[in-house]
């Protein structure tokens, strides 16, 4: 039988960076397809491809036998295939009748939408899900599930062929997910075909079919569950060379510098407990978007937690901090934070690279005092992270990514913190770059400084880190010293506990 | 942002109640106002509660009513339209030349549309902030509005007129104005396609998804210069009922309605960040500030003081809406 | 094209602009190039000068500050009608100046804390300070300006009437407080990405509201040499100068966010007004050529520079 999807040698380049690399595969009518992968595989980006929201820059993919190149996420669900993302693309002041319609509105008479034709089919698709809700009711106030469902019925009302859902059962509680498996197993037996991508191996093995694991934007295997055990699976995602970027770990570590107790993410996560010490490098591990981002963000007011407390510097504080005056709060106590997204967040793109090193410095000072050049320690710091630039008045946008990455962690060296919480220490970095910042980070620590750190990429995790954090589902799964951590244990630990 | 960020579901009573996740936004306050400022009205002024009052103030409050409709079509998109004014004071301006009414109207439609196209496309095409273009062509359409005509004066077609001061069976224009200019912006806003995409493409700039009206088909370019084009077409309209109601041209007619119809606008519940609103809201607002004006009339109070408090109005309604931006 | 307009856009507009009216006028009108008649002209752009400094300190940090025009006109008014009674001039120039920072924090407070739409904010302030004034004026109307103030107006320090040694000192204390102290840099920071500054420890609304009461306080001083350079109160005053000051500061170079200009292209785009007024005048252009200018240069500027950095 001709299967659902094919895909035939799909690529896509993001500048440099390859994140899908000639890839096929077939997925089939009336099964269940899991897609598995580590963090940076491709998966995401292969399916938003699938889905039209990104063009591929080679191969083909086919529909039921049928070429297709979407133009926008809107032509690939008039060709049947629907999606549900994760970062949901429903409009929160609109109502889930008109959301569904949006686009593709009905039109009565006088060119007066037909506002009740399209609350009954709305409804009706609603309560194929086992859903009441009013069709009428804006998306703002519904509940995460709720939303979710009210994609999945989007895709089931657009008569799709092809489903694919993106961590459908991320928010969703027991009886939610429930009724979830019973509509994905309704649409098994009409003959559609699903897309799985999940993080939950019960999840994986209890409701899919087949799997295909991609590794680094190719892909590795595709086979059907019944050959495979957790175990095996796993094997099949990681087994990547650890080089010798890394220099070597911390032989004892010192005081507790940060202590982080009971911080709740949300009403109904459990309580994080941890504590960073004095000449050591901790890492949060696991897969993306568990809540590593929110911990270290909780600690500097950029993301409201629920309650917790830090304490650092003799001094205990409970959370949430202010969002306003957060993070210069936390940097009057020496902890400094370099967000993960250098362009937007973190660099001054348009200025010199002495005043993005220097900035800290000066945000330090009162704003009528004098201005210290502090030409030494940019100077200095320059030098000590190898920054390969002209002369320090060039501006830094000009930089490759691994120097910008250096004039980024830079500042925070320049302003000497005593805590250093780093949300991508080596993005978009050259290997070389990589290396020379692994090595400042592990010289930091042995002065005496503290690093908490997360980084999508793994494989940096374990080379770097003293000791790391397991982080699923804004809790702790697991924790494990570095010398122990391998690939297939951290997996293991997030997707099993 | 790259986190997933997981809000807490909202408190679905008393906000819905207080039309706080309502897309119509908050409607109930202005009525009540409304409700109570007549109330009082009645009680302290002799004058209020006569039929010549009423239609005295219908007929003041048409302009702002219609210049309201058109700056909320702009303000459900994120935008702001502060060029209203002027074009009202050219439509006067052109209006009082010398020609014949159908090609002074004409003229002043193709005005008013070139002023809109010349808005929008410098808003979406040429990068520009929507408050600069809009502040900028203030000046612009001002300047050649007092071109046209340096001092008030001159005289309007009598037709035009007639439309506006006239009436019908004992019924006065101003009533079939108003509803015709009701009708014609719940069709916009409410009874049609490009009221909902409106409502979409406000509602991804409102909450930072600015890709998912795109992402859905929806003409978003085209859309944001039409609403421009309809907000001045509106300032137009309005110009046309002033300039019936004094029977002459004055540039300075338009001046305060820049920031009369963003409060109207803005006591009706409609959201300045965009995607949120309704058109009741705002003709409401609109009328609540006529009703003040004319209380205040009534009381006496003098017309510069009356500035002054429009001004604060403003302030505290604004100062109520949450935004994430800071500036401009 | 894009490239040109880019390396271009590091030099304000202003120079050129100054260049070229200069020379139009050398050509047409020669006989207005001796330094007695520019005198004259440039000392009546001493307040724009002036207003000017708050006006580019303020758009640096992408807000704007429309309500110069109230504060003239309030300043205008207690000066000239004796409201304030037998108080010595020396006071009521220090009230004036303190009005002028009051009303800057007010608007810092509506823009950086209440996050208001500046635009909005200081036009709703502009408002009601005016109809406040005008309600006041009909009252009591606005009498003499002191004769003191208009001789101080009149003295000259060499050839440079006094007025314009006060703008152009002020203008070197500014330019000097942006590049030598630690405020100068949060402006940079906060005008150059916002967010990335508020994760530097940049105190991010309190610079912006540290500029508008700064504005505010330029707004007092420019109010007060307007003032004295009229012998009579007047309640047309100034209303426009808030515009001409965004447009002279747009010319200059400091667009939103954006100091390319620094504070001397400013300068030069205050000068640039003074040369336009002159044209203008010579050559019989009226008074709505004014508005339409005003207008026209600001839309052109801005298109100019949102063609210039939107492929950058």
């Amino acid at each position: 039988m001709q299967p659902a999807v094919t895909m035939k040698g799909v690529t896509k380049h993001f500048g440099s960076t390859r994140a899908v690399n000639d890839v096929s595969f077939e997925i089939h009518r009336g099964r269940v397809h899991a897609l598995m992968g580590e963090n940076g595989a491709g998966k995401s980006t292969l399916m938003k491809i699938l889905a039209g929201v990104h063009r591929p820059d080679a191969g083909e993919i086919t529909i039921s036998g049928r070429t297709v190149a979407f133009a926008d996420p809107r032509e690939a669900l008039a060709a049947g295939v629907s999606t549900v993302f994760q970062e949901l693309s429903l409009l929160p002041n609109l109502s889930i009748a008109e959301n569904m319609f949006l686009g593709k509105e009905l039109i009565g008479r006088f060119g007066i939408p037909n506002r009740s034709e399209m609350g009954r089919r709305t409804a009706q698709a609603l309560s194929e899900l086992g859903m009441s809700l009013d069709p009428n009711t804006l998306v703002s106030e519904l509940s995460i599930a709720e939303r979710q469902f009210v994609e999945i019925a989007h895709g089931i009302k657009a008569d799709a062929q092809v489903f694919i859902l993106d961590e459908p059962t991320a928010a969703l509680n027991a009886a939610d997910v429930e009724i979830l498996n019973t509509q994905i197993a309704k649409l098994k037996a009409a003959g559609k075909a699903i897309i799985y991508i999940s993080h939950r191996m019960d999840e994986i093995f209890a409701i899919c079919d087949d799997v295909t694991v991609m590794k680094d934007g190719t892909h590795v295997a595709t086979q059907p569950l019944s050959e495979l055990s957790p175990d095996g699976l796993i094997a099949l995602m990681v087994g990547r060379e650890l080089s010798d970027l890394f220099p070597a770990r911390a032989k004892n570590t010192g005081p507790v510098l940060l202590s982080c107790q009971a911080l709740r993410l949300s009403q109904d996560s459990d309580a994080i407990s941890f504590e960073l010490r004095a000449g050591e490098i901790l890492g949060l591990a696991g897969l993306e978007g568990q809540g590593q981002s929110e911990i270290v963000r909780s600690l500097i007011g950029q993301f409201p937690a629920i309650r917790g407390r830090v304490a650092v510097a003799d001094q205990s504080i409970g959370l949430p901090l202010p969002t306003e005056g957060g993070v210069r709060f936390m940097q009057n106590l020496r902890v400094g934070f370099v967000p993960e997204d250098r362009k937007e967040e973190g660099l001054l793109l348009g200025a010199p690279i002495a005043e993005n090193i220097g900035i800290a410095l000066q945000a330090a000072r009162p704003g009528f005092r004098p201005l210290a050049r502090f030409r030494d320690a940019v100077k200095r710091v320059m030098a000590e992270m190898n920054v390969k630039a002209e002369s320090s008045i060039m501006p830094v946008g000009a930089l490759s990514g691994g120097n910008q990455q250096k004039v980024l962690l830079g500042r925070y060296l320049a302003a000497d913190m005593d805590i250093l919480i780093i949300e991508e220490p080596t993005r978009g970095v050259d290997i070389g770059a990589k290396a020379e910042i692994y090595r400042l980070l592990r010289a930091l620590a042995n002065e005496g400084k503290a690093i908490i750190t997360l980084s999508r990429e793994t494989v940096e995790l374990i080379g770097l880190c003293d000791r790391l954090l397991v982080i699923h589902d804004q809790r702790i799964a697991a924790e494990m010293a570095g010398d122990d951590a391998t690939e297939h244990a951290i997996l293991n630990a997030a997707l099993t506990q | 942002m790259t986190y997933t960020h997981i809000p807490s579901p909202p408190n679905k009573s008393w906000g819905r109640w207080l039309g706080r996740n309502s897309r119509q936004g908050n409607w109930w306050a202005p009525l009540l106002i409304i409700l109570i400022t007549v109330v009082i009205l009645l009680v302290t002024t002799d004058d209020f509660a006569t039929s010549q009052n009423a239609s005295n103030l219908l007929a003041q409050a048409m302009p702002l009513i219609i210049v309201a409709i058109g700056q909320m079509i702009v303000v459900v998109l994120a935008g702001m339209d502060l060029s209203v004014g002027s074009v009202m004071s050219l439509t006067t301006a052109i209006l009082a030349l010398d020609g014949s009414p159908v090609v002074l109207i004409l003229l002043v439609i193709l005005a008013a549309a070139s002023i809109g196209l010349v808005n929008g496309f410098a808003i979406v095409r040429l990068n520009v902030h929507p408050i600069i273009a809009t502040l900028s062509m203030q000046f612009i359409v001002l300047g050649i509005a007092q071109l046209l005509r340096p001092v008030a004066g001159g005289f309007v077609p009598d037709i035009v007129v007639t439309v506006v001061t006239g009436s019908v069976l004992g019924i006065p224009a101003a009533v079939f104005w108003a509803v015709f200019v009701v009708a014609l912006g719940w069709k916009l806003l409410h009874g049609s396609r490009f009221g909902l995409h409106l409502f979409a493409i406000g509602g991804g700039a409102a909450s930072g998804q600015t890709d998912t009206a795109h992402n859905f088909g929806l003409k978003d370019h085209r859309n944001i210069v039409l609403a421009y084009v309809l907000s001045a077409l509106f300032a137009a309209l309005a110009g046309v009922f002033i300039a019936g109601r004094i029977a002459s041209g004055d540039p300075g007619v338009g001046s305060q309605f820049a920031l009369d119809s963003i409060t109207a606008v803005a006591i009706g519940g409609t959201q300045l960040s965009g995607g949120v609103g309704g058109l009741h809201g705002t003709i409401l607002g609109a009328v609540l500030m006529s009703l003040l004006a004319n209380g205040m009339n009534l009381a006496g109070l003098s017309a510069f003081l009356q500035g002054a408090i429009k001004g604060a109005i403003l302030l505290l309604v604004v100062g109520l809406q949450s935004r994430k931006k800071m500036g401009l | 094209m894009t490239n040109f307009l880019h390396s271009s856009s590091r030099i304000p507009p202003a120079y050129f602009v100054f260049v070229a009216l200069l020379v139009t006028l050398w050509i047409t009108k020669p006989q207005l190039m001796n330094l007695n008649v520019m005198g004259v002209f440039i000392r009546q752009v001493a307040p724009l000068g002036i207003l000017v400094l708050g006006q580019l300190l303020v758009m640096r940090v992408r807000s704007i500050d429309l309500s110069g025009a109230g504060v003239l006109l309030l300043v205008n008014y207690l000066i000239a009608s004796g409201l304030l009674g037998d108080l010595p001039l020396g006071l009521v120039l220090l009230i004036s100046l303190c009005i002028g920072c009051a009303v800057g924090l007010f608007n810092g407070y509506l823009v950086a804390k209440r996050r208001v739409s500046a635009v909005i904010a200081t036009l709703a302030v502009t408002v009601i300070i005016t109809g406040f004034v005008q309600f006041l004026a009909s009252g009591k109307p606005p009498g003499n300006m002191p004769d003191l103030m208009n001789d101080i107006y009149k003295l000259k320090w060499g050839p440079v009437p006094l007025p314009v040694v006060l703008w152009v000192t002020l203008t070197a204390l500014t330019a000097v407080f942006l590049s030598r102290f630690v405020y100068g840099r949060f402006v940079m920071a906060v005008g150059e990405n916002p967010t990335a500054s508020h994760f530097s420890g940049v105190p991010v609304a309190r610079t912006v509201l540290v500029a508008h009461v700064s504005a505010g306080l330029f707004a007092g001083i420019a109010a007060i040499v307007q003032s004295s350079s009229v012998a009579v109160g007047s309640l047309r005053l100034g209303l426009e100068m808030p515009i001409d000051a965004v447009a002279a500061t747009i010319l200059g170079g400091v667009v939103f966010g954006r100091g390319d200009g620094g504070v001397w292209g400013p300068f030069f785009g205050v000068m640039c007004f003074a040369l336009l007024f002159v044209v203008m005048i010579s050559f019989g252009v009226p008074e709505p050529g004014k508005q339409i200018a005003r207008g026209l240069i600001i839309l052109l500027a801005a298109i100019f520079y949102g063609l210039s950095t939107r492929n950058s």
